[in-house]
């Protein structure tokens, strides 16, 4: 990698070092929205501290960071859903308030507006009734809606954001982008254009096909030169470079620079997401797997969804991780080879024998488990108890003697609640009164109880606290040992590059390189992740 | 259920109750067991009820009539209990009552025969909601309340409106009106089809199947349950048990009347509700079931004793079915508050953490 970019020293605005010592509110008039030590702690975690921000007017400012930097957290405190820690300070145009004080009312009157991901439009609505549900229907004196109203209403947004869509097209005929711009438009409704307001766009183009992401950024390009101040948050390096004015780096919660966009190219910024701590490398310790190993799992050809022909394979004892963006296709593979999803075309065997699309009760009698990603809506029965929900892969097994054999099942139960470090005062209790991290391990368990050939994790720690991702490694970790391949996707590059022996980068759909052993770093791997790099162990 | 023990402590501790979360336990669990009982003490001592309300008579009526009522709303348990209704339960048991009649009189045929054929039949209407809503993902409520009205204006049109009373074998037309060990053998039949029904919720598992994908159809599936087939068997018992409901009612009358069947949808299904609220609270249970179909029925009996009129059988019907479904839900809010209450102390004493942060950032 080049040289690691210093931030650059803005005349206007503290650098990134001395930003702490500048505890004076700027009062700069061509800043629009600013942020001053805003601090965010949650139990168990600085989620942010003392970080500050600044957005000029008709500039577009890019947030960048990597999963749990905080950009979420800043977004939500902005937006009052959550409040920050007192002594920090928000200011938007000529409003402020501390930042323990910021509510839903002081950011809609500030003007700051948030466009999500999920655009939160109705897709059998027309474009003028997805507006008119933003702000109120015009109303005629008798109350009855003033249809025609809401229709010039609509065509003057139409114009000014110069959305090509009519008021009555229906947002579903309408391609993503053009859904953006009218989620934009609803938004920003009200608001005199530059007149103060900042739009918050959080991964606008994750779901768009590149053509489509183009013409929203030329699209905010100019939104832009009519003096609309924008909050870009996005994982695409690409995009960052090409459309916004500057960037604010956040990694761990902390500021961690200022830079000027002209000055980037993609290896400085991505140096500046990832920094350069290599703290975590002498902590990784990976276990050489002989690559004689047999394989479990056969992948050859798998296109599904956005996956694009991948082949891979999985070795007995061994721990394999899928590095990639969201929406990459990590969950898709393993959704496909456990029946979840019809694969369009390839082979998945495991342990030699074809699996036959779309049944998972074949993928189970092969020996493979799946820890689904969305716990609640995938995998646990939340209201039966811990005891039912471990028992739930093996149900048939306690039935003997013409009977369900439920003190043994409660009995079992117990004893693999004792294994898996499952904390509930009993088997009986319902899992939903169990923290995340506990349902997690006993999901685990209802798993890991039947010695799988093969075990899926996706995205296994999510919503799980410190203590209990170590321990749900460590159950992992005993299973590769005693056998069981392990296929794993996680966010978590770090926690990527702790917990596998092996990952492969899975980017545009396919596997665009495979490291193991010493280059198995989570620099090296988000590196991967988001770009190509000439390495040596890409493939 | 209660509270979650200290760190480190698995399943071999006791739970800790706090005194006011069993008292509610306790209360939820026997709470219409205790209103059956207060309802027949009072119709008991009062003297307007009192001598008619406990004469072997009234009491053998009360037992038998209900047994219809009773394997209808029993019909309905195993679709419930995996999340599906089934509103055609009533309208099953009158095709059958009518298939039965018109086999045994009508045809002809013998009655161990009839039975066996009209149980097909009616184990098949159920297999077409089965197929309905398990294969095409149709909403069970639209599909039975189909099936339901669609079975009735069959019937009419298959009986002109008539009801079938001839050539039905006395011993069939009287076997419903006999006593056995003293005991109306109709109710007898209600205690045994409870006992099939009960065995197969939950002493077999296709029981914990059902309640698997009543919890979380997704996460059943995704454990290997055979999520379609599992829903479509619950729907062919339905339909067998409505057709055993049919035979009774046949047996009973003594003749089929083609009305007969469809007046028994409002009473079952505030039985199953109120059935909801006990014995397993929060649960569709057999026994639960069954406790709900006599306090209906004793409360109707007891008013119609005390000089109450016609009104008060859809009366009562709907103020049940009201209150069961209130109670039931206010019961699961007040579970869920105190599971969200322990959920949070356990954080607060284990490692504290905040979901939010472990989300992904988008």
């Amino acid at each position: 990698m080049s040289g690691n970019p210093a931030p650059i020293p803005d005349p206007s605005l503290p650098s990134a070092d001395d930003a702490h010592a500048t505890s004076v509110v700027h009062q700069g008039r061509s800043v629009l929205l600013e942020i001053i030590g805003l601090s965010k702690r949650f139990p168990g975690t600085q989620a942010l501290s003392n970080v500050d921000l600044r957005v000029r007017r008709g500039e577009i400012h890019a947030l960048c960071g990597g999963n749990g930097s905080g950009k979420s957290t800043l977004i939500k405190i902005l937006a009052g859903v959550q409040q920050g820690e007192p002594g920090g300070m928000i200011r938007v145009g000529d409003e402020s308030s501390p930042a323990d004080a910021v509510t839903p009312a002081f950011a809609d009157s500030a003007g700051v507006r948030v466009v999500h991901q999920d655009l939160g439009l109705f897709p059998d609505l027309s474009v003028a009734e997805n507006i008119a549900l933003g702000s109120s229907f015009p109303r005629r004196r008798s109350g009855r809606i003033d249809w025609r109203r809401m229709r010039t209403n609509a065509e003057e947004l139409i114009e000014r954001f110069e959305i090509r869509a009519s008021p009555k097209t229906l947002l579903r005929d309408l391609n993503r982008a053009i859904q953006t711009e009218v989620a934009i438009a609803r938004a920003l409704q009200g608001r005199e254009s530059g007149h103060g307001g900042i739009l918050i766009l959080d991964e606008p183009t994750t779901a768009l096909p590149a053509a489509e992401a183009d013409a929203l950024m030329r699209s905010l390009r100019r939104y832009a030169q009519a003096g609309q101040s924008i909050l870009y948050v996005s994982h695409r390096l690409d995009e960052i470079l090409r459309i916004t004015d500057r960037v604010t780096v956040l990694r761990d919660g902390h500021l961690a620079g200022v830079h000027e966009t002209a000055d980037l190219d993609e290896d400085a910024l991505t140096t500046a997401i990832l920094g350069r701590s290599l703290a975590h490398e002498a902590a990784v310790k990976h276990v050489p797997v002989s690559s004689a190993g047999v394989p479990v799992l056969q992948i050859t050809g798998l296109r599904a969804g956005p996956v694009r022909g991948v082949d891979l394979e999985v070795r007995r004892g061994e721990i394999v991780g899928i590095a990639g963006l969201l929406g990459s296709g990590r969950s898709t593979i393993l959704r496909s080879i456990f029946g979840d999803l019809d694969r369009e075309a390839g082979e998945i065997r495991v342990a030699g024998a074809v699996l036959p699309k779309g049944s998972q009760s074949a993928a189970i009698s092969a020996g493979v488990a799946m820890v689904p990603e969305d716990r609640a809506r995938d995998a646990a029965f939340l209201d039966l108890p811990v005891a039912a929900n471990i028992s739930a892969s093996v149900i048939a097994r306690y039935y003997a003697h013409l009977r369900m054999q439920d003190r043994k099942m409660t009995r079992d139960a117990a004893s693999l609640m004792a294994t898996f470090g499952v904390k509930a005062a009993s088997p009986a209790v319902p899992i939903n009164t169990l923290s995340g991290g506990n349902q997690q391990k006993a999901i685990l368990a209802r798993w890991l109880r039947r010695d799988p050939e093969l075990l899926l994790l996706d995205e296994p720690t999510q919503g799980v606290d410190v203590g209990a991702r170590a321990e749900i490694y460590r159950v992992v970790r005993d299973a590769a040992d005693a056998g069981t391949a392990v296929l794993v996707v996680t966010s978590d590059v770090e926690e990527l590059a702790a917990v596998v022996d092996r990952a492969v980068v899975l980017r545009g759909g396919r596997f665009v390189a495979e490291i193991a052993g010493s280059a198995l770093l989570p620099q090296h791997l988000n590196e991967l992740i988001y770009k190509d790099v000439p390495h040596v162990d890409s493939v | 259920m209660s509270t979650v023990s200290d760190a480190g402590t698995t399943g071999s501790t006791r739970p800790r109750r706090s005194a006011r979360a069993a008292g509610v336990d306790v209360l939820e669990r026997t709470g219409l067991v205790l209103f059956l009982i207060a309802l027949i003490l009072w119709f008991t001592i009062d003297s307007t009820s009192g001598d008619i309300f406990t004469s072997g008579a009234n009491i053998r009526q009360v037992l038998s009539n209900q047994s219809v009522t009773g394997i209808i709303a029993l019909a309905m348990v195993a679709p419930l209990v995996a999340g599906y209704f089934d509103l055609s339960v009533a309208a099953i048991a009158g095709m059958a009552s009518v298939t039965m009649a018109a086999l045994v009189g009508t045809h002809g045929y013998p009655v161990w025969l009839s039975i066996v054929l009209t149980l097909l039949v009616a184990g098949i209407a159920g297999g077409v909601n089965g197929v309905l809503v398990a294969r095409f993902k149709l909403n069970a409520f639209i599909v039975t309340l189909g099936t339901y009205t669609l079975i009735g204006g069959l019937l009419q049109l298959y009986t002109e409106g008539q009801s079938i009373a001839n050539g039905i074998p006395e011993s069939f037309g009287n076997w419903g009106s006999l006593t056995w060990l003293g005991v109306p053998r109709p109710f007898w039949l209600l205690i045994v089809a409870g006992l099939v029904l009960w065995y197969v919720l939950t002493q077999i598992p296709f029981g914990r199947q059902l309640e698997s994908i009543g919890s979380n159809e997704r996460g059943a599936r995704l454990v290997g349950i055979r999520v379609d087939r599992t829903i479509f068997l619950a729907f062919v018992s339905s339909g067998l048990l409505a057709g055993v409901a049919g035979v009774l009612l046949t047996s009973r009358a003594g003749s089929a009347d083609p009305t007969a069947g469809s007046a028994y949808l409002f009473p079952a299904l505030a039985a199953v509700f109120l059935g909801a609220t006990t014995l397993r609270p929060g649960k569709y249970n057999v026994w639960g079931t069954i406790v709900g179909v006599f306090v209906v029925a004793v409360a109707v009996n007891g008013f119609t004793l005390l000089g109450a009129d016609a009104w008060v059988t859809p009366v009562f019907n709907g103020a049940s079915l009201l209150a069961a479904v209130m109670i039931s839900t206010l019961f699961a809010r007040q579970r869920e508050s105190m599971a969200r209450k322990v959920l949070l102390d356990g954080f607060k004493r284990e490692e504290p953490a905040d979901p939010n942060t472990n989300e992904l950032e988008r």
